[in-house]
């Protein structure tokens, strides 16, 4: 038997091995995910952790000695105003944002569904802002906000109420960015919701309309119940994108060139500033750390709840 | 769903009133662009100019070079797709077809870091870019986004479902695993490739912050920094500002419209936005 004889030669082991590495395609394996996961550990994994690394330096990017200084970025983030603010107004936002979408766009894909033959021309129309990008997208509602010539102030005194300076008052500007991601993201969430209610089994509700359950009964015991998986997709999803906002803020607030609008702060943007324009890398990493632990704390409650939900 | 008539009633006119909001921006945007600066700043506003002008056109094209910002968007967006389309499949592949140690720990790594934002982790991107000498440059805008993670799953996922006989086949008349790659697997993903790349595509087309980022010169801006930089600065010039916004959007509707159903299908099928 050539296995027995090989068995008894350490070098014919390693032959063995290389046999079988050969025999399952081990150097194409290595050649094309090779470089792939390089890259990928290059552009995801290690800048992930090097952003945790660096929340712990003082580090400027043109110097040469960056001191570990341990938790003092951290520290100082607990007494950083301007952070607070924008924690506190990203925290606003993505609620108030994320509510407003998916309960308009629930609400719309149900009743597209009384309406299907209709429906994939709402679709098309609901779906022209998704694939419009943020900046021009803002740059439009800026232009409809516009305290002067604005259309939105227009049709307010068509109404008989007084001009507003939606961009200008720091009460109404976060309301004015809100209604820009409704606008922006609804299409996309009527589509996900549309899938799931495609998919309930047209039976249960049958069922339930010759037992006499109104459209709201119907509503509340067959549909929600089953929809609840997409549900969960849908906040964590919109929660992630809205906590991350940063092109309509950008477009929107007040630039240096003195455009006359109020200087919103969100986390990205304090990020932005502390990291690109004034490369203090180390605290902005910190500030990274925190927008970091957010999202994984919302991908833990999706895979748990994934989980859950197949057993 | 619902056949009650108040249920369609309603849902005819909510979705209609909505259609309009959606619709409306995109129109006013488009007659600003065409008006004369004099009929913008007019009080009532008129919905439609009375004389059409072409000149903020002109103007955002020729003088502000939104023309050099186009290709810039355009190699850059290229640039990523193709390198999003070449290591999805070959990892996709990898993933759907071949056993080896540690596959679902790797696997498992890619998908869990999926939906971790650009945002999180820019900085020491930016600081490699740096330390190599690179800023400013299409390497630089286009290196964070050769991958993407979420492109893998979607082909991995499409790959599975090629047979396995056939691969074993192709095997049998003795063709290599590199053929195997470029006549089976991406001549059976096609329709798959096609959806990965629009996506891809208009992900790069659309992305901000990173070119904001590196690109340190007005002739390496892409539209999207071109436009937010030049709307900060001449604010009041809503004209050309809405003329650019108009450039910049029309090759986005044109291509969802063209591909409506395959992008639509893309989203119901795997929940990939754009």
């Amino acid at each position: 038997m050539p296995e027995a004889i090989h068995q008894k030669n350490p070098s014919n082991t390693l032959a063995i091995l290389y046999q079988k590495f050969k025999n399952n395609n081990g150097f194409w394996i290595l050649a094309a995910l090779g470089p792939v996961y390089f890259l990928f550990a290059a552009i995801r994994i290690y800048p992930i952790l090097e952003t945790i690394r660096i929340s712990f330096y003082r580090y400027h990017i043109t110097k040469k000695h960056n001191p570990f200084v341990g938790l003092r970025n951290y520290e100082r983030l607990l007494g950083d105003d301007a952070f607070h603010t924008a924690l506190i107004n990203t925290i606003q936002f993505t609620v108030l944002a994320v509510v407003a979408t998916l309960f308009l766009a629930f609400f719309i894909a149900i009743l597209l569904r009384s309406i299907e033959h209709v429906a994939p021309i709402f679709e098309i129309i609901f779906y022209i802002p998704v694939v419009t990008p943020w900046v021009p997208a803002s740059v439009i509602w800026k232009w409809l906000y516009d305290p002067m010539y604005g259309l939105i102030n227009y049709v307010l005194y068509f109404f008989g109420i007084p001009k507003q300076g939606w961009l200008q008052e720091p009460n109404l500007i976060i309301y004015a960015i809100v209604i820009v991601a409704v606008w922006k993201m609804l299409g996309y969430y009527i589509i996900v919701f549309s899938v799931g209610l495609k998919n309930i089994p047209t039976t249960y509700l049958e069922a339930a309309e010759v037992d006499g359950a109104t459209p709201l009964e119907r509503l509340r015991f067959i549909i929600l119940p089953m929809l609840k998986p997409i549900i969960l997709f849908a906040v964590v999803m919109s929660t992630i994108q809205f906590f991350n906002i940063f092109a309509p803020v950008y477009v929107l607030t007040a630039s240096a060139q003195g455009a006359p609008a109020y200087d919103l702060k969100v986390v990205v943007t304090e990020i932005y500033r502390n990291g690109f324009q004034y490369y203090r890398m180390g605290y902005a990493g910190a500030q990274s750390v925190v927008l970091l632990v957010f999202v994984m704390m919302m991908i833990t409650l999706q895979f748990m709840a994934f989980r859950k939900g197949n057993e | 769903m619902f056949k009650e008539k108040w249920v369609k009633i309603t849902a005819y006119i909510v979705a209609t009133v909505f259609a309009i909001l959606v619709i409306v921006p995109f129109l006013w945007v488009l007659t600003t662009a065409l008006k004369t600066p004099a009929e913008i700043s007019v009080w009532p506003p008129r919905f439609l100019p009375s004389r059409l002008t072409l000149e903020n056109f002109s103007q955002i094209l020729l003088k502000e070079d939104f023309v050099r910002y186009m290709l810039n968007s355009l190699v850059v967006s290229l640039g990523s797709m193709f390198c999003i389309l070449l290591t999805s499949s070959l990892a996709g592949f990898i993933f759907a077809k071949y056993k080896f140690p540690l596959k679902s720990f790797l696997f498992a790594l890619i998908l869990f870091t999926a939906i971790i934002p650009i945002q999180v982790y820019m900085i020491p991107i930016f600081i490699m870019v740096f330390k190599a000498k690179m800023m400013n440059t299409y390497f630089a805008m286009i290196f964070p986004m050769t991958i993407m993670t979420f492109g893998v799953f979607f082909l991995r996922q499409n790959i599975m479902s090629i047979p396995d006989s056939l691969i074993e086949a192709a095997r049998i008349d003795g063709a290599n695993e590199l053929w195997i790659y470029f006549r089976i697997v991406l001549s059976l993903s096609k329709s798959a490739l096609m959806a990965l790349g629009i996506f891809a595509f208009s992900e790069a087309w659309a992305n901000f912050i990173w070119p904001l980022v590196v690109v340190t010169t007005k002739s390496m801006y892409t539209t999207e920094l071109g436009l937010a930089v030049y709307q900060r600065q001449f604010y009041i010039e809503y004209g050309a500002i809405s003329a650019g916004a108009v450039i910049t959007i029309i090759p986005m509707i044109a291509v969802f419209m063209i591909l409506r159903r395959n992008i639509l299908q893309g989203v119901t099928t795997t929940g990939m936005k754009t």
